[in-house]
C-alpha cells in the first residue's frame, strides 16, 4: 500500500492515522530516521581516547566512540561474527570491543583486531570483517549527528537556519563550548514521537498544561505565550521552528531569561563581560534559545532533548542539562532547574507526558479524524530575514514541521 | 588519587588509577621522562595472558621509546 501523504497532510489540518498507523511508522525510519540528519549525542560525551557511550538511532544501537588520535565515531553494536552486541554497558572506556559469543575484538574504529583459534579460518588476518559504522557522522557546536545515507545534503545544508540557535547557546559559554556532561535522563512517553516534536515548540499549551506550576512559582514563562506577548514562533524552515522569546527578554534585565539576576551569578557575569565587551549585554539579556531541530534535537533554554522513537506508539526522550564550558557557578544553577523542571520529580516534562499520552489514546478515535493546526495561519507574516512567523502561541512551528515532513515523506526532499 | 610509584635502578614508573574517563584506566607514568601511557581492562588482561616472548619483544629498546614510532598516550 502506497500512502498518499498529499490527502494526510493539508496546509491547516492533518490526518489521525499519520500517529497510529504501523505502515507509517515504518516508513518514516526509512525516510527520515535512516536518512536525514539525526542528533545522536554530544563530543563531550566521549572526551577521553577510549571513551564510549552507547546510543540509539530508532530502533539502531550505535556506540559512540572517541579512538586515540581523537576522532569521534558511530559504530553499529553488532558482532561482524554472528551479530551478537560487542558493547553491553552504557558508558565506559575501552580501545577495543569483545564480543562475549566467541571472542571477536574491534578496535574502537570498528576494524576488525582479530578472532580466537584463528586456525579456523586459515590463520591469522585472514578475515577483515569491521564493525558496521554510520555512513556520516558530522558536529556542529559539539553536537554529534548520524546519517544513515551515504550521500544527500551536508550536515550545515539540514541545519539551515537552525545552527543560527546553536551558535547562541554556544555563545553563552564564557569558553564558547556547551558540554553535556550531566548525564541523561530517559523519559519513555506511550505516543508517536511527532506529538513531542509538535509540543516542544507549541506556545498555546503552557498556560494550561503547566498553569499550576506558574501559580505556585510565581513564574513569568507564562506570560510570554500569552495574547500580550511580543514574542513569536519562527518557521526556520527545514522542519525546524523556535519560539524566539527575545522581545519580551529585551525589556528585562539581564539574566532574566534565565529567572535570576546578575547579582546571583556574579563570576559568571564578570567573565561573559570581560570576554564580549558590549555584546555581552545583549547576550545576558537574550539568553538560550528555544529550538526544535528536525526531526529529534530539542534545545529548551536550560535542558536538551533528543528524541528517540520506539513504536509507533512509543518514544523515549532523552534530556540532560546544558552545561556551559567555563561556568561552574551557572553550571550548578542549570542542573537544578532542569532537575526541577524535566528530572524525574520534575514538574514541567510530568505534565508534558501526561498530554502527549492523552493525545495518543485520544487520536485512536475514529471520528473526527482530523487534528487541527489552523491557529494563526491567518494572522502569519515574514520576517525581516524571510522567515514565517506567528504570534507567540500559534501553530506556526506546527505547519512548518509538517511541511518538510511531507516533502520527506514523497520523496521530494532528503 | 592514589599512587604507586615502581622503581628499580633502570627505571621509576608512577601506577595510578585514573577516573576522569568514562570508565576506569591505569595510568601509567615514566617518572624520569614525563611520558604518560593509559591502559584499559582489556589491554591490561591482554598483558596479564601476554607470552612472555611477547613481553620481550616489548623490552627491545627499539621497540618503543628509543624507535621511529615511539608510543603515545
Amino acid at each position: 500500500m502506497t500512502v498518499q501523504y498529499s490527502e494526510l497532510i493539508q496546509p491547516e489540518r492533518v490526518h489521525g492515522s499519520l500517529y497510529t498507523d504501523q505502515d507509517i511508522f515504518a516508513e518514516e525510519l526509512q525516510r527520515i530516521w535512516y536518512r536525514t540528519w539525526v542528533c545522536v549525542g554530544h563530543v563531550s560525551e566521549v572526551a577521553r581516547p577510549g571513551d564510549y557511550v552507547r546510543k540509539k538511532v530508532a530502533s539502531q544501537d550505535v556506540i559512540m566512540t572517541r579512538s586515540k588520535d581523537g576522532e569521534v565515531s558511530l559504530l553499529l553494536n553488532r558482532c561482524a561474527h554472528r551479530g551478537n552486541l560487542v558493547c553491553e554497558d552504557q558508558r565506559g572506556n575501552s580501545s577495543t570491543f569483545r564480543c562475549p559469543y566467541h571472542g571477536w575484538t574491534y578496535r574502537n574504529t570498528g576494524e576488525m583486531l582479530g578472532y580466537p583459534y584463528n586456525q579456523g579460518y586459515g590463520g591469522k588476518g585472514k578475515l577483515s570483517l569491521n564493525l558496521g559504522r554510520v555512513p556520516r557522522v558530522d558536529t556542529y557546536q559539539g553536537f554529534v549527528f548520524a546519517s544513515f545515507a551515504a550521500d544527500g545534503p551536508s550536515l550545515k545544508e539540514h541545519l539551515g537556519a537552525a545552527a543560527g540557535e546553536l551558535d547562541r547557546l554556544a555563545r553563552l559559554s564564557p569558553e564558547g563550548e556547551i558540554e553535556l556532561t550531566a548525564g541523561w535522563l530517559q523519559h519513555r512517553a506511550k505516543a508517536n514521537w511527532k506529538l513531542l516534536v509538535e509540543n516542544e515548540t507549541d506556545g498555546y499549551h503552557p498556560q494550561f498544561v503547566h498553569g499550576s506550576v506558574f501559580s505556585v512559582t510565581g513564574s513569568h514563562i507564562g506570560t510570554l505565550y500569552s495574547d500580550k506577548s511580543a514574542a513569536v514562533t519562527r518557521d526556520l524552515g527545514g522542519g525546524h521552528s523556535e519560539n524566539d522569546l527575545r522581545p519580551e527578554f529585551r525589556k528585562m534585565e539581564p539574566m532574566n531569561w534565565f529567572g535570576t539576576s546578575e547579582a546571583r551569578v556574579p563570576d559568571y557575569v564578570a567573565k561573559m563581560r570581560a570576554l564580549h565587551g558590549e555584546q555581552a549585554e545583549e547576550i545576558l539579556i537574550e539568553g538560550a534559545p528555544h529550538v526544535m531541530v528536525f526531526p529529534n534535537l530539542f534545545v529548551a533554554e536550560i535542558s536538551v532533548f533528543m528524541i528517540n522513537p520506539v513504536a509507533v506508539d512509543e518514544t523515549v526522550q532523552n534530556v540532560t542539562a546544558v552545561q556551559l564550558k567555563g561556568a561552574p557557578e551557572m553550571n550548578r544553577r542549570l542542573l537544578s532547574q532542569c532537575i526541577g523542571s524535566v528530572g524525574p520529580a520534575g514538574m514541567l516534562l510530568a505534565d508534558d507526558s501526561e498530554m502527549y499520552e492523552r493525545n495518543q489514546r485520544g487520536v485512536a478515535a475514529r471520528v473526527p479524524e482530523w487534528l487541527d493546526i489552523r491557529r494563526g495561519a491567518h494572522r502569519e507574516r515574514i520576517d525581516e530575514n524571510g522567515f514565517r512567523i506567528g504570534a507567540a502561541n500559534d501553530e506556526t512551528g506546527m505547519r512548518g514541521f509538517w511541511s518538510h515532513y511531507r516533502s520527506l515523506m514523497e520523496g521530494k526532499a532528503r | 588519587m592514589n599512587q604507586w610509584i615502581i622503581a628499580s635502578e633502570f627505571a621509576e614508573v608512577a601506577v595510578s588509577l585514573d577516573l576522569d574517563a568514562n570508565g576506569p584506566r591505569l595510568r601509567l607514568e615514566d617518572l624520569r621522562s614525563g611520558h604518560v601511557r593509559h591502559l584499559d581492562a582489556l589491554e591490561l588482561e591482554s598483558i596479564a595472558w601476554a607470552p612472555d616472548e611477547r613481553l620481550r619483544e616489548l623490552m627491545d629498546p627499539s621497540a618503543g621509546r628509543w624507535s621511529d614510532r615511539a608510543g603515545d598516550a
